[in-house]
């Protein structure tokens, strides 16, 4: 065996010992799933792909700045800085460090968006589903049609090739930005071994530079609130094929007081029983609620007008009101009622 | 009613390391006071102070929708935040470019929950149906409480329409969506019982017909078996007023009430002031009539021998936010303010829910009678050997030392007149209360305001 060879099953073995106490937990993980939501390969390879261009971005922008204005000469980062990279990404990723909970949650967001849009591109064209954003470029309203404007320019920036899933560094939301920022920023110090501080105050430019009013997500939400509010009688009730998915769900959030990313996340549950519960809060008419469900559906389950119709809508909206209370409280309201039922049974 | 406001140029303030408001837009300004704050002090609305925060804890401009309230208005906005530099003690820049206002009375309108406590408060049912008028929910009243077999089914499969309106005009009504009135319709099975429904027509979202919303006053009542015996041979029961006479005076009185109301809101065409003002005196003494007719219903009730009480499990928490839901408008009439204990406290009790809720309306109706324009009644909850407590204090001119057991006689106004009281209120309050296994006490003195205290049976929590 070549000395090479050796070293690097040497490394590896280093390596893997170092991580051998996870291995049970990885398999747990896979074995015995907590909730009944399918990720299906798809959706992991999507999630995956999307991470590492949002680090591989961050991390382009860091050296952009290093290289560009604060005078860093070193090779490996100008060469990021020109071309990208993966480095960053390959040497976070197996380190733990990208597993945060608002990564993680955000990474099932986006990935679970590109589902959604991707099952309403077989019932109506690109082409149509950007021209409805189109109908509120002559809005009354001048600000409206300036909001519609600017989720189109957003949108258009932020879309990638049919079926692929593409990150944008403008349309991250800040937290994410700044989740990975600090890693990502970490591991260029190392890979390039030059001094931290450098990289550190690049890492400050790009977040003060950073623009989350540029984002699709807010585009979507500064548009929804400006069509809530000069809402009339006859205004139709919103669709995701008539408003595009983001508008769509930033209204239905603005309308049940819950944030997009929850209304998104209730999607990818089994049979999306709390977003239907979410349309019945929200008054949704029994045939546009079964159309919605249709639009944004599998294909796997159907939503019934006597299913729809027999919900109570008093139940639905306390239910609703449940789920858009911070979620800390919720996560100790859980523990609490956790911890009673265990005293009962003692 | 709202206030939207078109921002010519943005509402902007600058909040410093520590979270001090430096400066303000008159509009920050009053709001960041509204919100108990003061000039210079800490930033007192309470997102946009997380969101300052939030974007100096990241050293990022954030861009977000930010929501506020303050005793008139409910205020939504659109907030940008600037750093200035990457100085972390420089001021942080707020540039708000959308301000929008909504009354709170706004958001109080159309409340479905308070609906339905006013019907299990008047011992109503209600039944939703769909635009088929297929039964979507229903809860009746006494033995027909619970019946989820008719979920589904036709309204008109489930109940006779009784004449003297036809079942043709019923569908008529439905299908030009006119509110159907005192439609009288009998059980088709089960106990047959005969109920008088009221319907609203339903409108969603999209402007569509939805279906209706019935509330059912039973009609005939089943009288007591012991009571149907009594009452053989005699011209008039002994349950004159529950049996006969309520029931016969109820039905005439709400439409008195009712098309005396619609006179005075002048829903029908112009009208003479001086008339529409008639109106409003003939739908007030109307009301005071069927509250008496409520009272002497009661009255008779629980002074029968057999009178009995639900032991349902409820919370007095719960009860009080209902009973000052209930009242709220009648409050806010009187610019009083209902302080409540936080929701998220329980006080459970053992009682029947229509009665103590019953109880809680009396108490708090008083309370408004009874105290100046502008105070404040509050209520509070306590626990102590093995009973629940729940007071309502007002800052009225409180009730003498001598009067305090006299108020709860029959009858008794304390000379009072004209206020729109039967003087049966607390004296039917205090004997459901005992019928309970609890109490209803006063605490006062003159000037000094009244804390009336309804203490019922605890109940462990599981």
């Amino acid at each position: 065996m070549d000395r090479t060879k050796q070293n690097d099953i040497i490394r590896r073995a280093r390596a893997m010992a170092d991580k051998a106490s996870f291995v049970a937990d990885d398999f747990a993980q896979a074995l015995f799933p907590r909730t009944d939501v399918v990720f299906n390969d798809r959706m992991r390879s999507h999630a995956l792909q999307y991470l590492r261009r949002a680090v591989s971005q961050i991390a382009q922008r860091i050296c952009q700045i290093a290289t560009r204005d604060l005078g860093v000469t070193h090779q490996l980062l100008l060469s990021i800085a020109e071309e990208g990279g993966d480095q960053s990404f390959a040497l976070l990723q197996p380190s733990g460090l990208l597993n945060k909970p608002e990564i993680v949650q955000h990474l099932l967001v986006k990935t679970q968006q590109n589902e959604l849009a991707a099952r309403l591109l077989q019932k109506i064209s690109q082409e149509d589903l950007e021209s409805t954003l189109t109908r509120h470029l002559d809005h009354d309203d001048p600000a409206v049609a300036q909001a519609a404007m600017g989720l189109l320019v957003a949108q258009s920036r932020a879309t990638g090739a049919a079926g692929a899933i593409e990150a944008c560094l403008a349309d991250l939301p800040p937290e994410i930005v700044y989740a990975i920022a600090w890693p990502a920023t970490a591991a260029l110090v190392r890979l390039s071994g030059s001094p931290g501080v450098r990289l550190q105050q690049a890492a400050e430019r790009l977040l003060a530079e950073h623009d989350e009013s540029a984002g699709v997500a807010r585009k979507a939400e500064r548009l929804a609130q400006l069509l809530e509010q000069t809402r009339t009688e006859t205004n139709p009730v919103p669709h995701p094929m008539k408003d595009g998915l983001a508008l769509f769900v930033a209204r239905l959030a603005r309308q049940s007081g819950l944030s997009s990313d929850q209304i998104v996340t209730f999607t990818a549950e089994p049979e999306m029983a709390r977003f239907i519960i979410v349309l019945c809060a929200a008054d949704y008419p029994v045939q546009e609620a079964l159309s919605i469900y249709a639009a944004l559906d599998s294909g796997d389950h159907i939503l019934t007008a006597a299913t729809y119709g027999e919900l109570d809508r008093d139940r639905c909206v306390a239910l609703v009101s449940g789920w858009a209370a911070p979620d800390a409280y919720q996560d100790a309201e859980r523990t609490l009622s956790r911890d009673y039922l265990s005293e009962d049974r003692r | 009613m709202n206030n939207a406001l078109k921002l010519a140029e943005p509402v902007r303030g600058q909040v410093d390391a520590d979270g001090l408001l430096l400066s303000a837009d008159p509009l920050l300004m009053r709001l960041h006071l509204r919100c108990g704050g003061k000039e210079g002090g800490p930033l007192a609305v309470p997102e946009l102070a997380a969101l300052c925060r939030l974007s100096r804890r990241l050293r990022m401009n954030l861009s977000r929708p930010v929501h506020a309230s303050d005793d008139d208005s409910r205020i939504e906005m659109w907030v940008e935040t600037r750093l200035a530099s990457a100085e972390r003690d420089q001021p942080l820049a707020l540039s708000i470019i959308d301000w929008k206002e909504y009354s709170h009375d706004e958001s109080d309108k159309a409340d479905p929950a308070r609906d339905r406590d006013f019907d299990r408060l008047e011992g109503r049912g209600a039944i939703r149906t769909d635009a088929a008028l297929r039964i979507i929910a229903k809860q009746m009243p006494g033995k027909a409480a619970r019946n989820f077999g008719a979920i589904g089914q036709s309204l008109i499969d489930i109940y006779d329409v009784i004449p003297p309106s036809a079942h043709a005009k019923l569908l008529e009504a439905v299908a030009e969506r006119q509110p159907i009135r005192n439609q009288r319709m009998r059980e088709k099975s089960g106990a047959q019982r005969l109920f008088v429904m009221q319907g609203e027509p339903l409108i969603d979202k999209a402007g569509l017909f939805a279906g209706y919303r019935f509330a059912a006053a039973l009609d005939d009542p089943e009288p007591p078996v012991q009571d149907a015996r009594q009452a053989s041979g005699k011209l008039i029961s002994d349950s004159l007023f529950g049996m006969q006479l309520g029931p016969a005076l109820r039905q005439p009185l709400g439409k008195i009430i009712a098309n005396a109301e619609t006179i005075s809101t002048k829903l029908e065409g112009p009208l003479r002031g001086d008339y529409a003002s008639y109106a409003k005196d003939i739908a007030s003494a109307g009301r005071h009539l069927l509250d008496l007719v409520n009272d002497l219903s009661d009255l008779e009730a629980i002074e029968r021998p057999d009178f009995t009480v639900a032991g349902d499990d409820i919370d007095l928490v719960d009860l009080a936010h209902r009973a000052a839901g209930l009242l709220a408008v009648k409050a806010a009439d009187h610019q009083i303010r209902l302080e409540l204990p936080d929701k998220e406290q329980k006080m459970p009790a053992s009682g029947e829910f229509r009665r103590s809720l019953q109880i809680l309306v009396n108490l708090i109706g008083n309370a408004i009678r009874y105290s100046p324009d502008g105070s404040v009644i509050s209520l509070s909850v306590s626990a102590d050997q093995g009973f629940a407590r729940i007071s309502v204090s007002d800052q009225g001119s409180g009730i003498a030392q001598e009067d305090q057991e006299r108020i709860f006689e029959k009858f008794e106004r304390l000379g009072r007149s004209g206020d729109g009281g039967t003087g049966l209120g607390l004296f039917i309050s205090r004997r459901l209360a005992r019928a309970m296994g609890g109490s209803l006490t006063v605490e006062s003195a003159a000037d000094q305001g009244s804390t009336f205290t309804l203490s019922l049976p605890a109940r462990k929590t599981p």
